[in-house]
C-alpha cells in the first residue's frame, strides 16, 4: 500500500438540529484495499458516505479524490469522480428490468430519442461477462433473489465506471453463504484494482474481508487499525466504549406444556401464491424458538396467520389452548399472545400518539381506561406512569408524543405495552433492527426473562447471532416449509446451508 | 468460480416461479372453480343479452327499468372480470351491458318497425367519440402527472381553465388556434401552481388538488362573468374546426362515424401513440417512471426527481386544459360556468381502471364517453312530461363508481404516487 | 428489572421516522394542531384575503379594501361594534342572523369533513350528504302531516341525518372493502344526488310539489314542522334554534373524539393504520363509522337548513347549493379542532352572506362576481393550509438552528 492514496477524507464534519452526526473524521483509502467502516447504529458510518456521495454537504472538511481536492455537491459529482454506491436499501426499482436499472440516466439512445434497450441488454450482457456474474438483463428485478439483486446495484457502479466502491452494510440481507458469495467477487474487483469502503456492525466479516478497519463512535473516528492482530473482542471494545457480552448469558432451558401450537399451517401471500407450506410446530412454555431464514421465504405471512392479521387457507393455531386459527387480532390477543412486531414505526406505535395512548392501544377497550365506551384519560396515564418507571422509558413521560423518543426506547415502550398483559406466548419479530448495541442487550435480556418467567417466546429474525444466542431451539424455514430443527449449537455454515435450502436438496439427491 | 456456483441455484429459482405460476390457479372445490374471473365474465355476457332480451317480445317489458339495471349488472360483472385479469371476456361484457342497455331502450320505445338501426349506431359511436375526447386528453395528462409521482386531483381545474381561456382567447385573437394555444398554457400555469405546493412545500396532494379546483372554479367564474356577464358566451367564437373526409362519407358504417369528426378528435389518436412512445420507448419516459416508482433510486442516479416531477404535472395541466379547448372549443362551442361538471374526475378514474396505461384509459374514456352519448339520446325514445331521463346524465357517475369500486386494489399505481420526496 | 449498563445521559436524538412510511392526512394535520396554535390560521386567512384583493384590484381595477368593508358590512358583523347608528345596527342584526344561519350549516358541514379527517379520510362529498339530508328530511315533513309537531320533527331530522349516514357510509364500505379511494367516490356520489335531485323535483318527477305543477321545486313542509326561530322574526328568516344543535354538535365532536374508545380508534386509524391493525382494531369498521358519522353530520346540515328555512327543496336548491364543499375549507382552516371549526364557519358564513346578492352593494361590487371570489378564496385558504406546514416546520428548525449557532462555532 506504498501508492497515494486513491481517497482521502480530512475533517469532516456533518451536523444536524440537535447532533453532530460526524465530527471532524480523518479518512483514507488505498488502491486495491478493502477498508471497512465499523460502529454501531448512529455512529455516523452511513452520514459519512452519504457526505462522500453528495447525498449530504459537510460542513467542513476537505475531500481528495486521487490527490485532487473536489467539492461533490450531488450523486453525479461522485459518479463522475469514479465513486460508487451499493446502498443498504437498494436503490433499484423493483418493476423494471435490470437493464433499464443500469442504465438509467445514461441510457444508450436510437435515432437520438428512443431508448436502445439492445445496446443496454448488449453492454449489461459484456460487464458481467468481464467481473463474472451470472445476470439476466431482462429479468425484473422484483423476481430477482436479494443477492443478485445486490449484484445489479454492483454492476450499476461498474457500468458507470467507479473505482471507489462504497457497500453499505451488504450482508445485512444475505446469509453466510451468499456473504461469501460477495466476498469472492469483492476480491475479483479488488484484483481489478478498485478499492472497497464496506460499512458493516458485523465484526466476524469485517475481520474477514478487510485489510484495514475504522470505527467511529458517536461520530468520532476512535481508531484505525489493520486486520492483522484485529480481534472481535477488542474490535466491539472499540465500538462501544466499554466490554460487550457478545452472547446472552442465560441459564439453560426448562420447558414446559406447549403454549402455542402450529399445525399444518397453510397461508396464501398478496398474489395468491402459497406463503407458508405446512408449517407445524410448538413453542413451549419456558422457551425461545427462533426461526431463521432469508428475508421472503414466508417469515412474515407466518406470523400474520398466527395474529390474526391474515387469514390461513388451513391448519390450526392454538394460544393458551384456545383454538385462535382465522381470528381476529383482537381474540387472539385476548387469548394470550403478545407480538412484537417488525417495524416499530410502521406496526409498533402510533408516532403522534402520546405514550400513554400508545401503550394503551391494546387496553382502552376494557375497564379500568373505558366503561361501556367511555374513556378515562387519567387512568392511562396513571398506567403509562408506572410502565415507563418500570422499563425505564427515556426522553419523555405519558404525554410525550412517541415520536420524540430515540429508537431503543421506542422499542421499549412497544416492549412494555405487549409484556404488561402478561401474555402466555410472545412473539418477537426482528425485535432489534436498527437498534444500538445497548438498547440490543437490552432487548435480549427483557426476552430471557420473559422465558425464565415460563412464557413461551417465538424469536423471528433475520439475524443469524441473534438466532444463536438467544434460542433454545432453532428451525429452519425455507420457501415457506420448516426444513430443519437444530438445537442451540448449531454452526452457522449448516445453519446458513439449511436457510438456502441445502438440506432439501440432499434429500432430494 | 462465483458463476459456476450459481448457475444450478439460479435454474433452482426459476424452476420454483414456474411451478408457482403454475400453481395460481385459486381454490380447491370443485365449485370455486366457477368464481375464476372468466366465468364471471362470461355471467357478465349473458347478463348483457339478457338486457336486451327483457325489451323483446314475449316479455316486452314497457319500463326501461329493467334493462338498465341488468345492463348495469352486466357491465359491473364485466369489469369485476378484467379487473382480476379477464380481460377479453370481462371489455366483453361491458360492451354487451352498454349494448344491452342501448338495444333495449330502443325496443321499448320504438314505435316505427323500421329502425334505421345503422345511422342510430354510426351516430352513437361518433356521439361516444366526441364525448370521450375531453376525458382523453385529461387522462394521459394525468398518466404523466402520476407515473411521475403526483396525484393530479386538480385536472378538473386544468380543464375547465383551459375551457374558459380557450373561448375567451378565441374571441379575443379571432383564431382558434391562438385561443387553443392561450387554453394550453393557462393550464400549465395552473397546474405549476399545484406543482409548486405539492413537490417544494410538500403540502398534501390531494388537498392542493381540490384547491386548484375551487381556485379554477372561481377564476373562470369571476373572470367569465366579468367579461360575458349578461350576454353570456358570445355566440361567433372561431371554433375547432371538424374534419371531413369526403371520400369516406359514403362509406358504409365508417363514414358516418369517421367522415366528420373534429380535429381535436384525430389529434387525441396521435396524442394516444405519441405519449405510448415516449413513456415507454425513450429515456425520457423511464426517468419518469423511475422517479414515481422510486425517487430515491432516480436521485442518486443523478435524476433530478423536482425537476421531473414539474415538468411532468405541468404538462398534464397543459394536456388536460387541451381537453377542456375542445369541449368548448370544438365540442359544444360555448362556456358555461362549471362546464367540465366533474370531468377530471372521471378522466382520472379511466387512468386507474386503465392501469396507467394509454390505451387502457382511452378504452376506459370511451366506455364513459358511451355512457354519456347514450345518456345523451335515451332520453328521446321517452314520452315527454317525465323527468325520468333526467337520471341518464347520472350514468357516467354511476359506472365510474362501479369501476373505481371494482379496480381498486387490483391496478398496482406507481410506487412512489403521493408521497412528497424530500431531498436531502 | 434491567438495568441499562452505561446509558449515557446525553439526550438521545429522535429516530427519524424512515421513508417507507407514508403520512396520513390525519399526521400531516396532526402537525398543523400541535403547532401555531391560533397564530397560523390567521395568517392562512389573512394571505388568502389578501391575494383575493389582489385579483380584485387587478382584474376589475376595483378598491379590495371598500369591497371587503361591503362585505363585512353585508354580513353582519358590524353588529358587535358599538359604535354605530341604531339604524345600522337593525340591518347589521339582521345580516348577523343570516350569517348564523349559515354558520350553523357550516359548522356541520365544517364537522362532516373534520371527522372523516381525523380518521385518515377525505371527505369531498359533503356536498351530496347534505342534500340527501335535504331530500329525505322534505319528503318526510311534508308527508304525514297529521303528526303533531315534534315527533314529525324529531322524525325529519333524524331520517335526513339517517340519509346522510347511510350515503357517506356507501363510499365508506367501498373503502373499507375494495380500499376505493373516497375522493372518487365521494364526488361521483355528489353527482348522483345531484341529477337525482333533477329526477325528483323536475317537473313530472315523482316528488314534484302537487300544488305548483310548473316549478321543479318539492312540496312545502308541514307548517308545525318548523324550527323555532329564538332572534328574529320567523318571516324574514330569522335565527332558529338549529343553532343550539350546531354548538351541540360540536361539543359532541369532541367529546366523541377525546373521550370515548370509538374516538381513540378513530385517531389511531387516522395516524396509523398498520400500528391499529396490529394492536387488534378493525381498521375497516373505523374506516365505515368515520364516514358514515361524517355522513350523518351532513345529512343534519340539509334536514335542519329545510326545517330551519329553507321549507321546501328546489332542483336549484340542491344544484346550486355549495355549502358542502365550504365545510372542507371550513374544517381545514379549522384545524379539524372544535374551537377552530366554530370560528372558521364564522369566518365563512360572513363571507358567503357578505357577498350574497341581498346584502352585497352591486354599486360597490357584483354580487356574482363575489361569490366567485368566495369560491377562490375558499381555494386560496385550502392552498395555503397545505403550505403552513413548510412555515411551521422552518419555525421550529429556525429555532434548533439558533440554538446550535450559539453552542457551537460555525466556519
Amino acid at each position: 500500500m506504498d501508492d497515494p492514496p486513491v481517497l482521502e477524507l480530512e475533517g469532516i464534519t456533518k451536523r444536524f438540529p440537535g447532533v453532530v452526526a460526524n465530527d471532524h473524521i480523518d479518512f483514507t483509502l488505498g488502491r486495491s484495499e478493502v477498508h471497512a467502516l465499523l460502529g454501531e447504529n448512529g455512529a455516523g458510518k452511513s452520514t459519512l458516505m452519504n457526505v462522500l456521495y453528495g447525498l449530504y454537504q459537510p460542513d467542513e472538511g476537505q475531500i481528495r479524490v486521487k490527490g485532487e481536492t473536489v467539492k461533490i455537491g450531488s450523486p453525479k459529482d461522485a459518479i463522475e469522480r469514479g465513486i460508487g454506491m451499493v446502498h443498504q436499501h437498494f436503490m433499484l426499482i423493483p418493476v423494471m428490468t435490470v437493464a433499464e436499472n443500469i442504465v438509467l440516466a445514461t441510457e444508450p439512445k436510437q435515432a437520438g430519442v428512443l431508448l436502445d434497450y439492445r445496446a443496454a441488454r448488449r453492454r449489461v450482457e459484456e460487464l458481467s461477462r468481464t467481473f463474472g456474474f451470472v445476470i439476466d438483463p431482462d429479468a425484473r428485478v422484483d423476481t430477482l433473489t436479494v443477492g443478485q439483486q445486490q449484484r445489479v446495484e454492483i454492476l450499476k457502479a461498474l457500468y458507470r465506471q467507479a473505482d471507489i466502491l462504497i457497500l453499505d452494510e451488504p450482508t445485512a440481507v444475505l446469509t453466510p453463504q451468499e456473504a461469501q458469495g460477495l466476498f469472492e467477487i469483492l476480491r475479483v474487483l479488488v484484483r481489478e484494482g478498485l478499492s472497497i469502503i464496506f460499512i458493516s456492525h458485523k465484526l466476524n466479516e469485517v475481520l474477514d474481508i478487510a485489510n484495514r478497519i475504522t470505527v467511529l463512535r458517536r461520530g468520532k473516528r476512535i481508531e484505525t487499525i489493520p486486520r492483522q492482530g484485529a480481534t472481535q473482542a477488542g474490535l466491539a471494545r472499540l465500538m462501544v466504549g466499554r466490554d460487550v457480552l457478545l452472547r446472552v448469558e442465560k441459564e439453560p432451558a426448562e420447558p414446559a406444556e406447549p403454549l402455542l401450537e402450529v399445525a399444518d399451517l397453510h397461508v396464501k401471500n398478496e398474489r395468491d401464491l402459497e406463503a407458508v407450506r405446512a408449517v407445524s410446530f410448538d413453542v413451549r412454555a419456558g422457551e425461545i424458538v427462533g426461526i431463521a431464514g432469508v428475508d421472503g421465504n414466508g417469515q412474515s405471512e407466518l406470523i400474520d396467520a398466527i395474529t390474526g392479521l391474515r387469514s390461513a387457507e388451513s391448519g390450526r393455531v392454538v394460544v393458551a389452548g384456545r383454538d385462535v386459527t382465522r381470528s381476529h387480532t383482537r381474540r387472539v390477543i385476548e387469548a394470550g399472545l403478545g407480538h412484537i412486531p417488525e417495524d416499530r414505526h410502521l406496526r409498533g406505535l402510533v408516532l403522534d400518539f402520546t405514550l400513554a395512548e400508545n401503550l394503551a392501544l391494546e387496553d382502552y377497550r376494557e375497564p379500568p381506561d373505558s366503561r361501556f365506551g367511555w374513556l378515562f384519560p387519567r387512568r392511562l396515564i396513571a398506567r403509562a406512569r408506572t410502565l415507563i418507571r418500570e422499563f425505564d422509558v427515556r426522553g419523555g413521560g405519558p404525554r410525550t408524543r412517541a415520536a420524540s423518543l430515540s429508537g431503543g426506547n421506542q422499542q421499549k415502550v412497544v416492549i412494555a405495552r405487549e409484556v404488561h398483559r402478561d401474555p402466555r406466548v410472545l412473539l418477537a419479530a426482528q425485535p432489534t433492527r436498527g437498534l444500538d448495541i445497548g438498547a440490543v442487550e437490552f432487548v435480549h435480556r427483557r426476552l430471557v426473562e420473559e422465558r425464565d418467567e415460563g412464557r413461551a417466546v417465538l424469536l423471528v429474525s433475520l439475524e443469524l447471532d441473534e438466532i444463536l444466542s438467544l434460542s433454545d431451539r432453532i428451525l429452519v424455514i425455507y420457501e415457506g416449509a420448516i426444513v430443519a430443527e437444530y438445537g442451540p449449537d448449531v454452526s452457522e455454515e449448516e445453519l446458513g446451508l439449511a436457510m438456502t435450502g441445502g438440506v432439501r436438496e440432499e434429500a432430494v439427491a | 468460480m462465483a458463476d459456476t456456483a450459481e448457475a444450478p441455484l439460479l435454474a433452482k429459482i426459476r424452476a420454483h416461479q414456474v411451478i408457482a405460476r403454475a400453481e395460481e390457479r385459486p381454490g380447491n372445490g370443485r365449485w370455486s372453480r366457477f368464481a375464476q374471473p372468466r366465468w364471471i365474465g362470461i355471467l357478465g355476457i349473458g347478463l348483457g343479452l339478457l338486457a336486451f332480451w327483457l325489451a323483446l317480445p314475449p316479455l316486452a317489458s314497457r319500463t326501461l327499468v329493467w334493462p338498465i339495471l341488468v345492463g348495469v349488472l352486466s357491465v359491473a360483472a364485466g369489469i369485476a372480470a378484467t379487473t382480476r385479469g379477464a380481460g377479453r371476456v370481462g371489455w366483453g361484457a361491458i360492451v354487451a351491458g352498454l349494448a344491452g342497455i342501448a338495444l333495449g331502450a330502443l325496443a321499448t320505445h320504438s314505435s316505427t318497425s323500421h329502425l334505421n338501426d345503422v345511422i342510430v349506431w354510426s351516430a352513437l359511436i361518433a356521439s361516444t367519440l366526441r364525448y370521450a375526447t375531453p376525458l382523453t386528453y385529461a387522462a394521459i395528462g394525468g398518466m404523466f402527472s402520476e407515473r411521475s409521482g403526483v396525484v393530479n386531483i386538480g385536472l378538473e381545474g386544468d380543464m375547465l381553465m383551459g375551457s374558459f381561456f380557450g373561448v375567451w382567447g378565441a374571441d379575443v385573437t379571432n383564431s382558434w388556434f391562438l385561443g387553443l394555444l392561450i387554453a394550453i398554457l393557462s393550464g400549465m400555469v395552473l397546474a405549476l401552481v399545484h406543482a409548486f405546493f405539492c413537490i417544494q412545500l410538500r403540502a398534501d396532494q390531494i388537498v392542493v388538488g381540490t384547491a386548484i379546483n375551487f381556485l379554477a372554479l372561481g377564476v373562470t367564474g369571476y373572470l367569465f362573468v366579468d367579461k360575458y356577464g349578461a350576454n353570456g358566451a358570445p355566440t361567433s367564437i372561431p371554433t375547432i374546426p371538424d374534419i371531413t373526409i369526403n371520400s369516406l362519407k359514403g362509406v358504409y358504417f365508417i363514414g358516418p362515424v369517421f367522415g366528420d369528426l373534429n380535429l381535436m378528435i384525430w389529434l387525441s389518436f396521435v396524442l394516444l401513440f405519441v405519449s405510448y412512445i415516449v413513456m415507454f420507448r425513450t429515456p425520457i419516459g423511464l426517468r419518469i417512471r423511475s422517479v414515481g416508482e422510486h425517487p430515491r433510486a432516480a436521485d442518486t442516479v443523478g435524476i433530478s426527481v423536482y425537476a421531473t416531477r414539474y415538468a411532468a404535472v405541468v404538462v398534464s395541466g397543459g394536456l388536460a386544459a387541451m381537453g377542456g379547448a375542445y369541449l368548448s372549443l370544438g365540442f359544444v362551442h360555448t362556456f358555461d360556468q362549471n362546464i367540465t361538471g366533474g370531468r377530471g374526475f372521471i378522466a382520472l378514474a379511466a387512468l386507474i381502471f386503465g392501469k396507467w396505461r394509454p390505451l387502457g384509459a382511452f378504452a376506459a374514456c370511451l366506455l364513459f364517453g358511451f355512457s354519456s352519448a347514450l345518456g345523451d339520446r335515451l332520453p328521446t325514445y321517452f314520452t315527454a312530461g317525465s323527468s325520468l331521463p333526467v337520471l341518464f346524465n347520472a350514468l357516467p357517475y354511476v359506472l365510474t363508481l362501479i369501476a373505481v369500486a371494482g379496480v381498486i386494489g387490483r391496478s398496482i399505481p406507481p410506487a412512489a404516487i403521493g408521497r412528497p420526496y424530500v431531498k436531502q | 428489572m434491567t438495568e441499562l449498563p452505561g446509558e449515557l445521559e446525553a439526550p438521545e436524538a429522535p429516530e427519524p421516522t424512515p421513508e417507507g412510511t407514508v403520512p396520513s392526512v390525519a399526521a400531516r394535520l396532526a402537525l398543523y394542531q400541535r403547532a401555531g396554535g391560533f397564530v397560523v390560521p390567521l395568517i392562512t386567512t389573512v394571505l388568502a384575503f389578501f391575494i383575493g384583493g389582489l385579483v380584485v384590484l387587478v382584474v376589475t381595477h376595483k378598491n379590495p379594501i371598500s369591497t371587503y368593508k361591503a362585505i363585512f358590512n353585508g354580513s353582519g358583523l358590524n353588529w358587535f361594534f358599538p359604535w354605530i347608528s341604531h339604524s345600522d345596527r337593525v340591518t347589521a342584526a339582521f345580516n348577523l342572523q343570516s350569517t348564523l344561519l349559515l354558520t350553523t350549516s357550516l359548522i356541520f358541514t365544517g364537522l362532516a369533513v373534520a371527522f372523516a379527517f381525523r380518521c385518515g379520510l377525505f371527505n369531498i362529498g359533503g356536498q351530496g350528504q347534505y342534500g340527501m339530508g335535504a331530500i329525505v328530511a322534505v319528503l318526510v315533513a311534508s308527508s304525514w302531516t297529521s303528526m303533531s309537531g315534534v315527533p314529525h320533527i324529531v322524525l325529519s331530522i333524524v331520517l335526513g341525518a339517517l340519509a346522510g349516514a347511510l350515503w357517506a357510509g356507501l363510499a365508506g364500505i367501498l373503502k373499507a372493502t375494495v380500499g376505493a379511494h373516497e375522493v372518487i367516490t365521494t364526488i361521483m356520489l355528489n353527482w348522483i344526488v345531484f341529477w337525482f335531485a333533477a329526477y325528483l323535483f323536475g317537473i313530472g318527477g315523482p316528488a314534484q310539489s302537487s300544488t305548483q305543477a310548473l316549478v321543479p321545486v318539492s312540496n312545502d313542509v308541514a307548517p308545525n314542522t318548523h324550527l323555532h326561530v329564538f332572534w328574529g322574526s320567523p318571516i324574514l328568516q330569522g335565527l332558529h334554534i338549529g343553532f343550539f344543535i350546531a354548538i351541540a354538535a360540536l361539543v359532541a365532536y369532541w367529546i366523541v373524539l377525546n373521550r370515548t374508545t370509538l374516538g381513540f380508534e378513530v385517531r389511531a386509524v387516522g395516524f396509523n393504520p398498520e400500528a391499529a391493525r396490529y394492536a387488534g382494531i378493525s381498521v375497516a369498521k373505523n374506516y365505515f363509522l368515520a364516514m358514515a358519522i361524517s355522513g350523518t353530520a351532513a345529512g343534519l346540515a340539509g334536514a335542519i337548513d329545510v326545517l330551519g328555512w329553507k321549507f321546501r327543496v328546489g332542483v336549484d336548491d340542491i344544484q346550486g347549493s355549495t355549502i358542502g364543499f365550504i365545510g372542507i375549507a371550513v374544517a381545514l382552516l379549522g384545524r379539524n379542532t372544535a374551537v377552530g371549526i366554530f370560528f372558521s364557519a364564522l369566518l365563512f358564513g360572513a363571507l358567503v352572506n357578505g357577498t350574497s346578492t341581498r346584502n352585497l352593494d352591486p354599486s360597490v361590487f357584483q354580487p356574482e362576481l363575489a361569490s366567485n371570489l368566495t369560491l377562490m378564496i375558499q381555494g386560496l385558504v385550502l392552498l395555503f393550509v397545505g403550505a403552513d406546514v413548510l412555515v411551521i416546520y422552518l419555525w421550529r428548525t429556525r429555532r434548533k438552528l439558533l440554538f446550535w449557532r450559539r453552542s457551537a462555532p460555525t466556519r
